[in-house]
């Protein structure tokens, strides 16, 4: 087993290098269409004609395109990222302030989202053919109508504004100092043994994790649905049956472990939407993680700042399909023989 | 008392439409340790007996009459508890597809010691002491060597043979009353089948289980039944000791089907065609007299009004027939026509030394694993021959299907057309091959796409010519009438067919240009032997009208025998045997050759 | 219902659709049934509460927004740019992702190979990343806003319709098509198309709903047409600042966003039950 986890991670990083590799040049050349001159931008407004070729030059834009993006590429193996232009900090440090701000919103979302699509996918099954499987059908077309951006705004507006029961700007209460060890809120306040900083910090996040939650959960739910009624057509089901099985320990043991492989393989590529979604719900809530500062640096043509933030989500993006094989590889073993 | 009673049970189904019997007033006993056949082509209601005794009807079916006792219990009575203590303990199942069958995802350990679990909780265990021991003990019952390495492993390594295996071990480890076995080697190939068979016989008399064995093969039921119930379109017609029934048939339905199979071994004989087929469910009901009688050659005027009751024609053999002491008089045809005479000599097809090899593995800067699914295979066809090639799955001989007709380029070897070399794959060679050359495909579900009409599937090789509307409409007409269907069959659309209808199709689509050779892929596999007769006959017919050749494509003997003039073997990729029908049935010489004949099932009663 | 075609005639569709038409005819007839300029700033009235509410003023249906602007006239007009985004955007990708997945699944080998990658490369963005990008690269306006959605969401069709060509392409109908005579482009328009087209009909509805979700987001983020062409995500952002005195300025845009949206995956839900081949086949046994 972990002969042939270790080889998946081999040969994904095999896959991740050129992919990332293209996925940069591509962001490269795109935000190079911009009408926009990033010398320009690095200087005051009353820079002379000289100043800024002398900018131009020292920023490399005098050269050709391939030979710009071998330098910028060469920067960030090298580990420089780059400066911000409105900032003017190390690209690094803003990435290393926002990204665990988003890992924890994304992780968490993706738990409710979990466990709400799993328990609501059985339901439509056990309920199949009733009535209650037309209302959570229904239900879920509906769910699945609102983006996650609305559900931010209506959760924000119906909780926070109107009921005034959850918190919906930010991430802790004013007045509570936020401790810095890993980065990751939740953990360090439990580190510093701040309760309730920590209980702050999770009433802020309610909003947030729902909105994305139940966004994602309507197609777990229905992935599962369909897959066990796929699953339940099979001649083990039936046999299983046949040898007096209970309906519980078929579902249990033969309905369920079939039916979690293709449900899986949706969670990847639905885990990797809601990680694009994080971004515009947290510019909603004020939540100071990568969605905010892309908007930020989009708005003020940050370039530099842009390029990294896209390249950060990629990694993220390939990480979460990484971990959904790697379970797949755990749960199929018709994978595992090859 | 008997072990199962069954007494007039009655299986409707009930949809937008109506209600329908599925099985109608079937009547019948099983004492302890006996085996009971039961018999009849698909949709006779074969599998219904096994999924009441279960209580697993398919939605919208419903026991509507009758009583079911199984060793005292009233099967139709006790709850579901209680239906599930008898299920895997007292009642066991064997399925179909082994493969299937076994969950994809578990072990074959996990498996088994899921269900001795289960069988301990009915001897009020609550615990399995040493479970992997006995689970060995269980595979070793089964004569699987290596049992407890089998334990780790899953269904999708192992063979369709060995999950059976598994299957009946598992089957027969709780020591069943009943055994219910529905069509348990028709997905294997045929030496694995009677090693099966074997394995079956083996255990129930080792552990006294009656058997209800669920068979289309009458070959098969005649070899391990005491005794035959005949199943036509849900209606019990003959029951009885299973040397009676198939020595002296009471009904002419058990009659027509012995006779529609090709002998094995026995002399040369005609195929009795029924014609049309079994009547639907829906047809069912408008019915007044006997349901076989449309079809029935002994029909008398009598049959079409009144339903015929059991009669009794000797020892527990009971008919439901008018004139159960006239089946003798159906009688086979002669011999098919080219039994009489020499095949044409005039060489028109000939293969040398093809080989197809399959990279299994690339390997970067080292040559590729391959695996060579066809290994310097040769044959030759004279003008208006049919040649058989046999072979179990695996052998090679649908590849070799492929690259006859040029659907895969060979990786080595030649073919000649009337003398022309045929081996490239370019546009010009393959338009003449294309123009010489057919295939007909195994299943026609897969070779003809659903959303085109039959009109337009059967001249579908005009479309890339000039040809006007009508001029395709013409030809539909008499390609569809040159095949035995009706020309107003053009207008609909495959799945309004039934199945023997659509391989008929398939075959009018490849005769559309008048090719001269057809290569023809298992195009009777899967199809009930009435049905198969049916096709066999307008092939025998086509080769007489058409100068037609052909190479057939089977893994049935029986067939290839009845057909071919010559047959080749072939076994993992190579041909091991070759030559004249009889002389290779006679006197087999490879060893493979032999041990395929040898597990062969036996006739089906007298010719 | 019995006029419709029979793929059509199902509860879901027709719900859907009716939506839709209703949707489509407002944006149509903006122009002459909209009471106000949308653009129109009336900044004596500004955030208006709608005509039920307590103050509602009769002029203005469903209110104001913070510049004095007519909610009702900026609703029917945004539906204009959500329609048109909807129809064009959806229509492109499916072109360009149906295309490449015949290709590739037809073809196989090295084609088959290289699609495979570049939507490799594509899946590793997250699609709201990656349209926010391009939006950057691109500038601003209606046909950016289009051709972004058509670079982004081409691989939603391709990755599914690629999977569906693959299992035709093993049918043995498409084999007896090459052997009598018909060329590979014939052979995937006759035989592979028809059989690939309801599911390419049910993701062009699904497709129409992301789209407008999409531009809903990427004018809410100030990167779709620009300030002077009125889109309802631009009035959702517009509304937040006013969210604690005048949350009906969001609810309403929210709401046209959710109609639309749902309009849409109930069709496509509709059609993937009346077109979807495997679900009718085990239905029917």
């Amino acid at each position: 087993m972990f002969a042939t986890l270790l080889s998946l991670f081999l040969r994904r990083l095999a896959v991740a290098v050129p992919t990332l590799f293209v996925v940069s040049a591509l962001l490269f050349i795109v935000l190079r269409l911009l009408p926009v001159d990033p010398a320009a931008m690095s200087l005051p407004p009353n820079a002379t004609n000289d100043e800024l070729a002398a900018m131009r030059s020292t920023m490399g834009l005098d050269k050709s395109l391939v030979t710009q993006f071998l330098i910028w590429l060469g920067q960030i193996l090298g580990g420089d990222f780059g400066n911000s232009i409105q900032y003017r900090l190390p690209v690094w440090q803003l990435i290393g302030d926002a990204l665990p701000a988003t890992i924890e919103l994304a992780l968490l979302s993706m738990v409710v989202a979990t466990i709400v699509g799993l328990a609501g996918g059985l339901a439509a099954f056990y309920f199949r053919d009733g009535a209650g499987e037309a209302v959570l059908d229904l239900g879920s077309v509906v769910i699945l109508s609102l983006p996650d951006f609305l559900w931010a705004l209506l959760l924000m507006l119906v909780l926070g504004v109107w009921l005034n029961a959850l918190p919906f700007m930010l991430r802790l209460d004013p007045g509570i100092e936020r401790p810095v060890i890993t980065g990751f809120l939740l953990i360090d306040t439990l580190l510093t043994g701040r309760l309730d900083a920590f209980a702050s910090a999770l009433k802020h996040m309610v909003l947030p994790v729902l909105a994305l939650g139940i966004s994602a959960a309507p197609s777990i739910m229905r992935v599962l649905r369909s897959s066990l009624l796929d699953v339940y057509q099979e001649d083990y089901i039936h046999q299983a049956r046949l040898r007096g099985l209970s309906e519980r320990q078929v579902l249990l043991r033969h309905g369920l472990k079939n039916a979690i492989l293709p449900t899986l393989s949706l969670m990847g590529v639905q885990f990797g939407f809601l990680f694009g979604g994080t971004l515009l719900v947290e510019v909603i809530f004020s939540y100071p993680g990568m969605g905010n500062l892309m908007i930020d640096s989009i708005r003020n043509v940050d370039l530099p700042v842009i390029q990294i933030v896209g390249l950060t989500y990629c990694v993220m993006v390939l990480l979460i399909s990484t971990v959904v094989d790697a379970l797949h590889l755990v749960l199929n073993p018709k994978l595992r023989a090859r | 008392m008997s072990l199962l009673d069954v007494d007039r049970l009655t299986v409707s189904v009930g949809n937008s439409k109506g209600t329908f019997t599925v099985l109608s007033e079937l009547t019948f006993r099983l004492e302890p340790g006996q085996v009971l056949g039961l018999v009849g082509e698909s949709g006779a209601g074969k599998s219904m007996i096994g999924r009441t005794i279960a209580q697993l009807l398919p939605k919208g079916f419903h026991v509507s009459n009758g009583t079911l006792v199984f060793d005292g219990h009233d099967m139709l009575g006790i709850d579901e508890r209680q239906r599930r203590a008898l299920l895997g303990r007292d009642i066991a199942f064997i399925p179909q597809e082994p493969l299937a069958a076994l969950n994809p995802v578990l072990t074959i350990g996990q498996q088994i010691r899921e269900h001795l679990a289960h069988v301990a909780r009915g001897e009020g265990r609550t615990r399995v002491a040493d479970w992997r021991a006995t689970a060995i003990e269980v595979l070793q019952s089964a004569h699987l060597n290596d049992p407890a390495g089998l334990l780790n492993k899953y269904p999708h390594q192992l063979s369709g043979g060995m999950c059976q295996r598994i299957l009946i071990a598992m089957a027969f480890l709780s020591r069943p009353k009943l055994l219910i076995a529905d069509e348990p080697t028709t997905a294997l190939d045929v030496s694995v089948q009677a090693r099966i068979i074997d394995l079956i016989n083996e255990m129930r008399r080792a552990n006294g289980t009656a058997v209800i064995f669920i068979t289309h093969d009458l070959r098969l039921a005649r070899q391990i039944c005491d005794e035959v119930l005949v199943l036509y379109a849900g209606k019990q017609v003959e029951f009885g000791p299973g040397p009676a029934v198939f020595d002296a048939p009471a009904h002419p339905y058990t009659r027509a089907l012995q006779l529609a199979i090709p002998p094995t071994m026995a002399e040369h004989r005609g195929l009795f065609t029924l014609p049309d087929r079994m009547p639907g469910l829906m047809a069912l009901n408008d019915m007044q007299g006997c349901r076989f009688a449309a079809r029935c050659p002994l029909a008398m005027d009598a049959c079409l009004s009144t339903v015929p009751a059991d009669v009794t024609v000797g020892q527990g053999h009971r008919s439901a027939c008018l004139r159960p002491m006239d089946t003798g008089t159906i009688q086979p045809p002669p011999p098919p026509e080219h039994r009489q005479r020499q095949a044409g000599t005039t060489p028109l097809f000939t293969a040398r030394d093809l080989s197809r090899h399959y990279v299994t593995r690339a390997r970067l800067l080292r040559k590729p694993d391959t695996f060579a699914a066809v290994r310097s295979a040769s044959l030759d066809l004279a003008e208006g021959e049919f040649l058989g090639i046999v072979g179990e799955s695996g052998s090679g001989k649908s590849t070799l299907a492929r690259l006859l007709v040029g659907l895969e380029g060979a990786s080595s070897g030649q073919m000649t057309y009337q003398g022309r070399d045929i081996s490239g794959m370019d546009p010009e060679t393959a338009a003449f091959r294309r123009r010489n050359i057919q295939m007909v495909f195994q299943d026609p579900q897969s070779a003809l796409n659903p959303r085109r009409r039959v009109g337009a599937i059967v001249t579908q090789a005009m479309e890339v010519m000039a040809s006007t509307a009508a001029d395709r409409a013409d030809r539909a007409a008499e390609l569809l009438s040159e095949i035995g269907l009706s020309p107003e069959m053009a207008a609909r659309y495959p799945s309004q067919m039934s199945g023997g209808q659509k391989q008929r199709v398939n075959i009018a689509r490849a005769l559309c240009n008048v090719p001269r050779l057809l290569i023809a892929d298992e195009i009777v596999s899967g199809l009930d032997v009435s049905v198969q007769a049916q096709l066999l006959e307008l092939l025998l017919r086509l080769r007489q009208e058409r100068a037609l050749s052909i190479i057939i494509i089977s893994h049935d003997l029986s067939v290839v025998r009845y057909l071919c003039d010559r047959v080749m073997v072939m076994y993992r990729g190579e041909v091991v045997e070759s030559g004249a029908v009889d002389t290779v049935f006679a006197n087999p010489q490879a060893d493979y050759t032999r041990k395929l004949l040898a597990a062969m099932p036996g006739e089906t009663g007298q010719g | 219902m019995a006029a419709l075609p029979l793929w059509l005639r199902n509860t879901r569709s027709v719900i859907g659709l009716t939506i839709l038409v209703l949707v489509c005819a407002a944006a149509l007839l903006a122009p002459v049934i909209a009471p106000h300029d949308p653009n129109e700033q009336d900044l004596l009235n500004t955030l208006l509460p709608p005509v039920w509410a307590d103050g509602g003023d009769p002029a203005f249906v469903f209110g104001t927004d913070s510049l004095g602007r007519d909610i009702l006239s900026r609703l029917l007009h945004g539906a204009r740019v959500a329609m048109t985004v909807a129809i064009s955007a959806s229509f492109g990708a499916m072109l360009l992702g149906g295309f490449l997945a015949h290709v590739a699944g037809y073809f196989g080998g090295w084609a088959d190979w290289l699609i495979g990658r570049i939507i490799d490369v594509w899946l590793s963005f997250p699609p709201v990343v990656l349209s926010l990008i391009l939006m950057v690269g691109l500038g601003s306006g209606l046909w950016n806003v289009i051709l972004a959605i058509i670079l982004v969401d081409w691989t939603r069709f391709c990755r599914v319709l690629r999977a569906e060509v693959l299992v035709v392409r093993r049918r043995d109908y498409v084999a007896a098509a090459r052997l009598l005579g018909f060329s590979h482009l014939r052979t995937i328009v006759r035989e592979i198309l028809p059989a690939t087209l309801p599911l390419l009909i049910t993701l062009m509805a699904l497709e129409m709903g992301i789209a407008v979700v999409v531009e809903a987001i990427l004018s809410f983020a100030g990167m779709s047409v620009g300030n002077e062409v009125p889109a309802w995500g631009q009035m959702i952002a517009d509304a937040r600042q006013d969210i604690y005195t005048s949350p009906s300025t969001l609810i309403l845009p929210a709401f046209a966003v959710f109609i639309t949206v749902f309009g849409f995956n109930i069709l496509g839900d509709g059609l993937r039950r009346s077109l979807d081949t495997r679900l009718t086949q085990t239905e029917r046994a």
